[in-house]
């Protein structure tokens, strides 16, 4: 999959798990990241599971930025679950801006420049495993309304046949 | 000359009334290939009399070549629709990353026609589809099989043989994310990918109709001939969820305007240009009907009001005193003398198209405390709290995902389901909804989200517009009023389109490349189709 289909993915996955808008958006970058450098999927699957669990994460690297903001000093966080940890860090890696990270054991030393843009490379191509995908699209399709003749006919714009 | 605010320009009514300029990404493309002499060249051909079958083209740029992938099939006229929820199309096209060798042109014929249900890989850059206007593409043919060119009004009137219905790009179905190709010259603005496509794929609809017509089109009517587009409701949210890329292009859009306003006189030569194009502006809104009686009005009205200008215009000895002498015109007027104005100085605006594109998502800091939200929002969202959303006319709309095909549609809230899983494109809500529950006392932002965070995002937006004022469209967007319109013509205009014809508040078709050069004919010189007329 490309990069872009993953993060929008993402984003409506936790949308449909019911996580606040700004929280889907930052989850999506998160997993586009997260697929890239080969975090736990297991993990994004448990958390889409216990969605309270996104936002607190999100919550988190909130005060991490906002930490950041008011030091010139590396801000440092502790996470004992793994694959929590694995998510904080691809969290703050998909920051846009730039970001140095130092992983040791449960501790997570953070260095961000807000006003500068991140350096990260991207890959071609992300792979999912299946089961991942599958939990994804069956999140994200809950954030569709059902099709149904009013909507088809006066929700979308053009009329149904062109002839013109 | 300081630039104009954004609570004067990012108004949708205003917004509604965008016109093309120089800056706009076709033009900026097609520019770049004719400073490149750039040739449009037929690299695969297995078309049948009737116009079915595959034909590829190739054109090099900014040291690569890319190619197009056409796919010609016997569409039946009750399949034809401009709407998202179509599954088949008279043509179908990708842009792919160099030659295309036949191994990939049979990938290609395999997949493009299933669209969206294909899959596709990191070379193939764009996927798009079209439809033929029935009426332009028989009369065209049929003009050409009895030796005749096509009539002039009727090219004047419809303006292409094929319009596209959907211009896919960055990542969708598998074709390349935008940043694996964001650095090579002449694809570094925003679309470019897609417009090099659309101008291809014009190149394609003209080549089709000289072999199905057994006989060559007059150059100047062909160069008349450019593609249609038929847009509807998923370029809205673009805008409202790429917030750094509209701040971008409307930066650059009105950085272009006072750089022209501050120059203190115009030349001898400007003065030509300028009544020229004046009258060129006026000779293509005499050409420019739309069947939308309460379009055509506004159209009617401004080619009266040009008309009146006309004289200012001619008298005009500064660029300022132009500006000034429309203060009191209307928004239309002012955004025509805009894209006027920005076209006849290239020297102070052509470099600023390579400012438009957003390479890495919004640089913000997080705000002090949540007084200083407070303060943002009170300075820069006053339009956001005077609206009463507990009147129902003010959030009357909802914007929406369908299961169908996910084409985006609007809905009533008051008289359609689906409500509850409206798309967030409800800002100026939300930031009220904030405003309203921000403490009293000062407290660390995170303090409060913590408590609040379905708030984040309207604290997200209230910071973007502390670095990047433009981001925000300064209305009400799930107001019974709002007019997803505007925000179609705002962004295709920046695309560089021409004819806007509203069906309805929700969709519009419009005309590409109208007047640019043939595919054979991209040299510098012929950088001169704003708003092209095809004299009579």
């Amino acid at each position: 999959m490309s990069w872009t289909e993953v993060q929008t993915l993402g984003v409506k996955a936790a949308s449909g798990a019911g996580v606040p808008p700004a929280q889907a958006l930052a989850f999506g970058a998160m997993l586009a990241r997260h697929v890239a450098d080969e975090g736990p999927q297991g993990a994004v699957q448990a958390a889409l599971d216990n969605p309270d669990r996104i936002v607190a994460l999100a919550h988190r690297v909130e005060t991490i930025v906002e930490a950041a903001s008011i030091t010139s000093k590396p801000v440092d966080a502790t996470e004992d679950d793994a694959g929590t940890r694995a998510m904080l860090v691809s969290w703050l890696a998909g920051l846009p801006c730039k970001s140095e990270l130092d992983v040791a054991g449960p501790k997570v030393r953070v260095s961000l420049s807000l006003t500068e843009p991140s350096t990260r490379g991207r890959p071609e191509r992300l792979a999912l495993t299946p089961s991942l995908t599958e939990q994804l699209n069956t999140l994200a399709a809950k954030t569709y309304v059902p099709d149904s003749d009013a909507s088809r006919a006066g929700g979308a714009g053009a009329g149904l046949m062109e002839l013109d | 000359m300081p630039l104009r605010a954004p609570e004067t320009v990012l108004r949708l009514a205003r917004m509604g009334q965008m016109m093309p300029t120089r800056l706009s990404f076709l033009r900026v493309l097609v520019r770049r290939l004719c400073a490149e002499r750039a040739e449009v060249r037929r690299i695969h051909w297995d078309i049948c009399d009737q116009g079915y079958g595959q034909a590829a083209y190739a054109v090099d740029l900014g040291g690569h070549t890319y190619s197009l992938v056409a796919i010609s099939n016997d569409l039946p006229a009750d399949q034809r629709s401009d709407r998202v929820i179509a599954t088949a199309w008279d043509a179908a096209f990708v842009l792919f990353d160099g030659i295309a060798t036949p191994a990939e042109i049979a990938r290609i014929a395999a997949q493009a026609p299933k669209q969206e249900a294909g899959r596709f890989e990191p070379r193939d850059l764009v996927l798009s589809r079209a439809n033929k206007s029935v009426r332009m593409w028989n009369a065209t043919v049929a003009a050409l099989k009895a030796g005749l060119q096509p009539d002039p009004q009727m090219i004047r009137d419809i303006g292409y043989l094929m319009r596209t219905t959907a211009v896919y790009g960055n990542g969708k179905f598998g074709i390349a994310d935008r940043y694996l190709i964001a650095d090579r010259p002449g694809l570094d603005g925003p679309f470019a990918a897609e417009m090099l496509a659309v101008f291809m794929i014009r190149h394609f609809t003209l080549d089709l109709v000289q072999h199905v017509g057994g006989a060559p089109l007059d150059p100047s009517l062909a160069r008349h001939l450019g593609i249609g587009n038929a847009t509807g409701l998923g370029m809205a949210p673009f805008l409202v969820n790429h917030p750094v890329l509209l701040h971008n292009w409307i930066q650059a859009r009105e950085t272009a305007l006072a750089r022209v306003l501050d120059r203190d006189t115009i030349t001898d030569e400007q003065h030509t240009r300028l009544q020229s194009l004046a009258k060129r502006a006026q000779k293509h809104l005499s050409d420019w009907h739309v069947p939308a009686e309460d379009h055509d009005a506004i159209l009617r009205q401004l080619e009266a009001d040009w008309a009146a200008f006309l004289p200012q215009i001619e008298a005009a000895t500064s660029f300022a005193m132009l500006w000034d002498a429309a203060a009191d015109q209307t928004d239309t007027l002012q955004e025509l003398l805009t894209a006027l104005l920005i076209e006849l100085c290239p020297e102070d605006v052509d470099d600023l198209c390579h400012d438009m594109a957003d390479r890495h998502g919004p640089l913000i800091a997080p705000f002090a405390d949540t007084d200083a939200v407070k303060s943002a929002v009170e300075t820069h969202w006053q339009w956001a709290l005077d609206c009463d959303y507990h009147n129902a006319d003010d959030c009357r709309r909802f914007w929406y995902v369908s299961a169908a095909k996910l084409e985006p549609r609007l809905g009533d809230r008051f008289a359609e389901p689906g409500a509850e899983l409206e798309t967030p494109l409800d800002i100026a809500r939300r930031v009220a909804q904030l405003h309203a529950d921000l403490p009293d006392a000062a407290q660390p932002v995170s303090k409060f989200t913590e408590t609040h965070p379905q708030h984040t995002h309207a604290i997200n937006r209230v910071a973007l517009l502390t670095r990047y004022p433009y981001a925000e469209i300064r209305d009400n967007l799930i107001a019974a009023t709002c007019r997803p319109i505007d925000m179609l013509r705002c962004k295709l205009s920046f695309f560089g389109a021409t004819k806007f014809d509203p069906k309805s508040d929700l969709w519009t078709r419009i005309t590409l490349a109208q007047g640019a050069p043939l595919g054979d004919e991209l040299r510098p010189e012929m950088d001169d189709w704003w708003l092209p007329v095809m004299e009579r």
